[in-house]
């Protein structure tokens, strides 16, 4: 791989760790001042508790994509270890694309449905509107769809994902 | 449409991600069915109507830093110090460690690297044998899942809620459910190590004063933790989710400030890596709702109800049923995928059965715990294999004893359901 596409890709891993350390950051900020106000001062930030939820939401979908990275998600995998390297090679390639190919189309449909959305002007919380809390869902998936595609790639010219990740 | 459930399934053999495969499964189905697929969508994003998923993110990062920490050591000390007087002391001790911190941190094999670690070298220079040793160690590894607040209990309530069963399943129950059963197999698993070891020469550490004491001021900031926590979720005085922020900020102050065990910068990273593992566990979780809900709609649940209904009359035949299944599953599959994909599926038609859905969830989790090191890949196996670099057939036999007495546990908590439901029905 050549350094420009490298440099690009470690931006992005450090921009996705940051948001992500953030949100946790932020969650775990915002879940102790909303305690501390209800049980103090009986009161609360009027849309901290959607705040709050939203940031679940993101924290996972962030989580998911970075560890996308270096393809660490939950999976059964029972099979592979006992198959033959040639035809391992082949399964795992197939694998990659068919997975690409599902968030692709959860990509594109979630932007249809944040296109409603949009249209409708619906308010989350504060003066935020909804459809940019959906807006993480095509992100995430579209960004896991295109970590997939390379590692199939990879995987077809017989390489390792790098250290650190894609 | 056959054809392509087939393809779904080697896909997921051939180690597809499991959310990858759910995902698939909801799109084909509602393709088949003729649902404009922004569904999916729609579903992901209901995971934000749920407020104690709050929990998860929170109770995990806290977990990740307690293991990080040498709160294991403390743990591992203070114990020996209360209960290492007693015939078998150290093997007891072992029980009661492994099954606390694992309630804290989750049974993700953290708890054979960290605290199985400390206590393997320590049982084997105390005159147990080295499969006793080992054995134990691998067995404990999954202990204390069924005490709160440990992260499968509140995902069980979690689902059984997102199903409607929200007032007979609630976190607190849960909570009390666990205990007894727990306690039941701590007990079974100590007098089994007696029995085991009564001719073994195990040197005997005399109780002392001056070491209880020093051993409690080294753990001073460990052992509130527990009494905050949980008597603030039993008082009511917190909801989960509070009680999962409070921990949070007690760990990070005692890892940070107090101990100083963990270091500032070290705190990005395991905030990273916890929350990827959140997000691995709630992406399934949200694919989920939108496969449990074409479910629902083509009446999945109610046809696997009569389905099973027309082959097994009673109650018990479907329980010892549900055990096979479910041991089955709990080897092959990780504890979360296990729960949110069968949950779904198992928990209407236990209800058909008349069983109680708290019944239920200990039940299923007793099964996993006991999953995790059923041969041939019980996640515990290889870890254990890997840290201890023992050929892993070494590791069948050793565990095998204690499998069987962990079996005999299930088998009274599966059928004598007061054991589970005593204090709360």
């Amino acid at each position: 791989m050549n350094n420009p596409v490298q440099k690009y890709i470690k931006y992005l891993h450090t921009l996705e760790d940051w948001i992500l350390v953030g949100m946790l950051g932020g969650m775990i900020s915002l879940a102790t001042v909303q305690i501390l106000l209800r049980n103090l001062f009986d009161t609360g930030i009027f849309w901290g508790d959607a705040l709050l939820r939203i940031m679940v939401l993101w924290i996972a979908l962030i989580g998911a994509t970075v560890a996308t990275r270096s393809n660490n998600h939950i999976r059964i995998d029972l099979v592979s270890r006992l198959l033959p390297p040639l035809i391992h090679r082949f399964a795992t390639t197939l694998t990659f694309f068919f997975t690409s190919l599902v968030c692709i189309i959860t990509a594109y449909y979630s932007v249809e449905f944040i296109r409603f959305e949009y249209e409708d002007q619906t308010i989350a919380f504060a003066q935020i509107p909804t459809w940019v809390c959906q807006s993480i869902i095509p992100i995430a998936f579209g960004l896991m769809a295109l970590r997939f595609l390379l590692q199939g790639l990879l995987s077809l010219l017989g390489k390792d994902i790098p250290q650190g990740g894609l | 449409m056959i054809f392509a459930v087939g393809a779904l399934v080697l896909l997921a053999f051939l180690g597809a991600p499991l959310f990858v495969v759910i995902l698939a499964a909801s799109i084909l189905g509602f393709t088949s069915s003729e649902v404009d697929l922004s569904v999916i969508a729609i579903e992901l994003y209901r995971i934000t109507d749920t407020p104690i998923l709050l929990a998860l993110p929170l109770f995990t990062f806290a977990g990740y830093l307690l293991a990080e920490g040498k709160t294991s050591e403390r743990l591992v000390g203070l114990s020996q110090a209360f209960l290492g007087w007693m015939p078998s002391g150290l093997a007891i001790v072992s029980f009661f460690t492994c099954a606390f911190f694992t309630a804290f941190t989750g049974a993700s094999g953290v708890t054979i690297v960290a605290v199985g670690a400390l206590l393997y070298p320590a049982l084997k220079q105390e005159g147990y044998s080295d499969k006793f040793s080992l054995g134990l160690v691998t067995t404990s590894g999954s202990l204390g899942l069924l005490i709160p607040p440990s992260l499968p209990l509140i995902l069980f309530a979690i689902i059984a809620q997102q199903m409607g069963f929200g007032e007979e399943v609630s976190i607190k129950d849960l909570f009390v459910a666990g205990l007894i059963p727990a306690a039941l197999m701590i007990l079974l698993l100590s007098l089994y190590s007696l029995w085991e070891n009564k001719d073994a020469p195990i040197s005997k550490q005399p109780f002392s004063w001056p070491h209880a004491l020093a051993t409690i001021k080294q753990a001073r900031w460990e052992i509130p933790l527990p009494i905050f926590v949980l008597g603030g979720i039993y008082s009511g005085f917190f909801a989960i989710s509070d009680a999962a922020a409070a921990t949070v900020i007690y760990v990070i102050i005692m890892e940070l400030f107090l101990y100083k065990e963990i270091p500032f910068h070290r705190l990005a990273h395991i905030m990273r890596d916890s929350m990827m593992m959140v997000g691995g566990i709630l992406l399934i979780l949200a694919v989920s709702l939108a496969f449990t809900n074409y479910l629902v709609d083509a009446e999945v649940p109610t046809k696997l109800f009569h389905l099973i209904q027309a082959t097994i009359e009673s109650k018990i035949a479907f329980l010892l049923l549900l055990n096979i299944i479910l041991l089955a599953l709990g080897a092959i599959l990780d504890i979360f995928s296990a729960l949110i994909i069968m949950i779904p599926l198992i928990l209407p038609v236990a209800v058909g059965y008349g069983i109680d859905p708290i019944h239920l969830g200990i039940i299923f989790l007793a099964n996993m715990q006991i999953g995790y090191f059923t041969p041939p890949v019980g996640m515990n196996l290889f870890i254990a294999s890997y840290r201890f670099n023992k050929p892993i057939l070494e590791l069948y036999r050793a565990t095998i004893p204690f499998m069987f007495v962990l079996l005999i546990a299930l088998l009274l908590i599966t059928f004598i359901p007061s054991l589970t439901l005593f204090f709360i029905r």
